[in-house]
């Protein structure tokens, strides 16, 4: 991908789009680019093509991305690329490195119990940890992901010891929550909803600025309203390398914006258990910046980040 | 009486042509992916879901599922014909399928693989129908201590799946274990032995060791007999289906391996993968002929593939009745569910009952689909046979090559293949049986991950392991097993030490 060939503006774009997603077919930001896809052509005037590049937590795709300039190469990003950078030496710093064009969706993070435990609310399971440290098990779905920085989040900021289990994927934590492996787990909304709907499983609080707006979780308070400050998500944006000539970036906003916005996409996105939530280039750019800055801090305060590095070694 | 009629409401909804026609594409679709190898089932029904949205629900639903318990149907054929695994959870039906086509019994091998499916898919559907929502909850109980001692002890029973040398064996499985450890860790994200190199971040997927070692492996085998011509003799038509001795031996295997195999898919793993071997082990050792195994045993065949079959039923059992997808190809099963507004759970059998039934109903009606699509086919395949070794195996080389790559886009993976061709052909000249490698690499992360998981869990106090009662119970029935073996060996060796010392006297 050394084409440094810069691209006939006019024209553009006049082949095929690529769309990397860094990750393997069928996992949610697939499905999302997938989701793109479908609508391409009649918005962006050329098809997406979409390539999955997985492996190195995502870095392999977005050095892919980051490493052309012609305009037809795309990725798919999430907050692994402010982490990555964080936890460990990556080739780009894909804050500067990579331009955003659109956000599509949130991903927040919940805490949930096992109905049968004894906390009936968060303030409960604050009380119960401050006398029994260590002895609270949260799961989540694999080290440093947002589950991860969520539940470290709540342990500094509540000054309480948890003791974390990493999981792959939130599948098997959930089943070791609902097998009362262990008492507290972290995840996304989409993945507990039916276990909380039934009744099996009980939220204690959620990890975002605002209330959801799905009608299942609607009823259950942020950390901020409990007066904790854990905010933690994890989003999709459409991300191009760096200096594309701008008549060839506002094409690819101007279209990605229709599509995005387009009532039957925003239907498919929430069923899938995400949030829509458009943000233009600009927004997403000093969303990008300030949780740069709060991840930064986060990592660093948790201890996530001494941890991560004292395994590298 | 009540699931019956339940059922027959299923049947109703399920054989609505428009329902008919998504489940017999589904199978369609389902076994071209297991037979082309580096397809898989999570790519194909991935590649799909966009064009299902216009699709009514329960058509898109039960044709998603077509294409998954297809695709094991299919994963057969190419380790019988080629010894080209065309799924992970066919690896070890190379094992005896094809010595068994190297005699001229690749119909045979087919057909017993296509019926065991058939038998032990439609076992674990009743499984399924019967048993959904008391067994998902009975398989919560299985926590991170649990799958590492079911994975220790797996791996002690069966690292000794082929082959004479048990220090061999042991030798390989541990080389698999090693291999399995390199890459991203699954629980931490560090990337380990990868030298600074990004794409060892990956880790080697199943499939590229299995086809280096297996397909790779024996095309330069095929190379070192230049001048050997295909002899398989000229195959009859009433030769192309099992005799009725094969028939004989095959049908115990087949059950059990039904049964087998939907109690592994029940855990979270690569069941089918898993459940293929567990059978595969307890053939050889219930045989009353081990001695045949690896060399072109029916039982070796009939016993697996009738596993990984149940265990694509036992997998929908947690995804159904609990929303928890334990395996890449569920998880993409649940996106399909999602985009079309269904959430599997607790009260999927209640809110959507015409919805659960007539896919389950749709399973049964696809198992026998599928079987009337496999059975003729069996006679075209094995034409392939006669082919001359010289024009056959490029053919196989390239498909082989072009399923590698298709894994991750990657044209890394594609060395690895090969460096892993060249190792399989040297080891097998070395007498070492590259099944072991395989069993360690599916089960070395099982067993790590246990042990991790299990150890925060349990305080870090590993005797935590012995008193929580299934873990001890899994854990004893294993070393039951190797005190046994240990007291047969010494005896043996003790009578062999007598006579020679009776003859030296």
């Amino acid at each position: 991908m050394e084409n440094k060939a810069i691209p006939a503006t006019s024209k553009y774009p006049d082949k095929p789009i690529t769309l990397i997603v860094p990750y393997g077919v069928g996992g949610g930001t697939d499905l999302v680019a997938r989701l793109l896809e479908k609508r391409a052509l009649e918005y962006l005037g050329q098809p997406l093509v979409i390539v999955n590049k997985p492996g190195g937590a995502g870095t392999i795709g977005w050095n892919e991305v980051a490493g052309s300039s012609d305009g037809y190469t795309l990725g798919m990003t999430g907050v692994e690329i402010i982490l990555q950078p964080l936890y460990g030496q990556t080739k780009y710093h894909y804050l500067t490195a990579l331009d955003p064009l659109a956000q599509i969706a949130e991903l927040s993070i919940v805490m949930v119990v096992q109905d049968t435990q004894p906390w009936k609310d968060l303030d409960e399971l604050i009380r119960y940890a401050k006398k029994h440290p260590g002895e609270i098990k949260f799961g989540h779905g694999g080290m440093g992901t947002t589950g991860h920085v969520a539940g470290e989040m709540l342990a500094k900021s509540a000054d309480i010891r948890l003791e974390q289990v990493p999981f792959q994927g939130s599948a098997e934590a959930t089943a070791s929550l609902l097998g009362g492996h262990i008492q507290v787990l972290f995840t996304n909304p989409a993945s507990v909803k039916e276990h909380v709907k039934n009744g099996t499983v009980r939220i204690l609080a959620v990890a975002s600025e605002h209330r959801l707006k799905d009608p299942v979780f609607a009823n259950a308070p942020t950390f901020r309203e409990q007066g904790l400050d854990v905010v933690c998500s994890n989003w999709h944006v459409i991300a191009a390398p760096k200096d594309l000539p701008v008549e060839v970036k506002n094409k690819l906003v101007k279209g990605f914006e229709a599509i995005i916005n387009d009532p039957e996409f925003q239907k498919n996105i929430e069923k899938l258990g995400f949030e829509f939530s458009y943000l233009g280039p600009k927004e997403s750019q000093e969303k990008w910046l300030t949780e740069n800055q709060k991840l930064s801090k986060t990592v660093q305060e948790t201890g996530i980040l001494d941890k991560i590095k004292a395994q590298k070694k | 009486m009540d699931i019956l009629n339940l059922l027959l409401q299923g049947v109703s909804v399920s054989i609505l042509p428009a329902n008919l026609l998504s489940c017999i594409i589904g199978v369609l679709i389902g076994t071209l992916v297991g037979v082309l190898p580096g397809i898989d089932t999570v790519s194909a029904i991935a590649l799909l879901l966009p064009f299902s949205y216009g699709m009514d629900s329960t058509a898109a639903l039960i044709m998603f599922a077509g294409i998954y318990y297809g695709s094991k149907y299919g994963g057969s054929t190419t380790s019988i014909l080629l010894n080209v695994p065309g799924e992970a959870a066919s690896v070890v039906t190379c094992l005896d399928g094809y010595p068994m086509g190297q005699k001229g019994r690749a119909g045979a091998a087919l057909a017993i693989s296509a019926i065991g499916s058939f038998i032990a898919g439609t076992i674990g559907l009743i499984g399924l129908t019967l048993l959904a929502p008391p067994l998902a909850q009975a398989a919560l109980a299985f926590g991170p201590p649990e799958y590492f001692s079911l994975s220790l002890v797996g791996l002690i029973l069966l690292s000794k799946l082929t082959g004479t040398s048990t220090l061999k064996s042991a030798l390989m499985a541990v080389i698999g274990i090693m291999l399995s450890t390199i890459g991203l860790d699954s629980l931490s994200g560090i990337s380990r032995f990868t030298f600074g190199i990004d794409e060892l971040d990956r880790g080697f997927d199943l499939s590229i060791i299995a086809m280096g070692l297996f397909g790779i492996g024996e095309i330069l085998t095929a190379m070192t007999h230049a001048d050997a011509k295909p002899d398989i003799p000229s195959v009859k038509f009433r030769d192309l289906y099992p005799t009725k001795e094969e028939w004989q031996r095959s049908i115990t295997p087949m059950f059990r391996g039904g049964i087998v195999g939907f109690l592994v898919g029940l855990l979270p793993g690569p069941a089918a993968t898993i459940s293929s071997f567990i059978s595969y082990g307890l053939e050889k050792r219930y045989s009353k002929h081990p001695e045949e195994f690896g060399h072109g045993a029916i039982e070796g065949v009939a016993g697996p593939e009738a596993a990984n079959n149940s265990a694509i039923s036992a997998t929908m059992i947690p995804l159904l009745s609990l929303g928890l997808p334990f395996c890449g190809a569920t998880a993409i099963l649940l996106s399909g569910f999602m985009i079309h507004g269904i959430t599997p759970g607790p009260s999927l059998i209640t809110e959507r009952p015409e919805l659960f039934w007539g896919l389950i109903a749709s399973m049964y009606i696809g198992n026998v689909l599928l079987l009337i699509i496999n059975l003729p086919l069996i006679g075209v395949f094995v034409q392939l046979l006669k082919t001359p070794l010289n024009f056959l195996m490029p053919l196989v080389a390239v498909v082989t090559l072009t399923g590698a790559y298709s894994i991750n886009n990657s044209m890394f993976d594609l060395i690895w293949v090969i460096f892993f061709g060249i190792l399989g052909f040297l080891l097998q000249r070395a007498g070492f049986e590259p099944s072991p490698l395989i069993i360690g690499l599916v089960l070395g992360p099982e067993l790590e991950r246990g042990l991790t998981q299990g150890l925060i869990i349990c305080n870090g106090n590993i005797w935590t392991f012995i008193t929580r009662p299934l873990a001890a119970t899994i854990l004893s029935l294993g070393f039951i097993v190797i005190l046994y073996n240990f007291v047969t060996w010494f005896t043996k060796f003790n009578n062999k030490r007598k006579e020679l010392d009776a003859n030296r006297s």
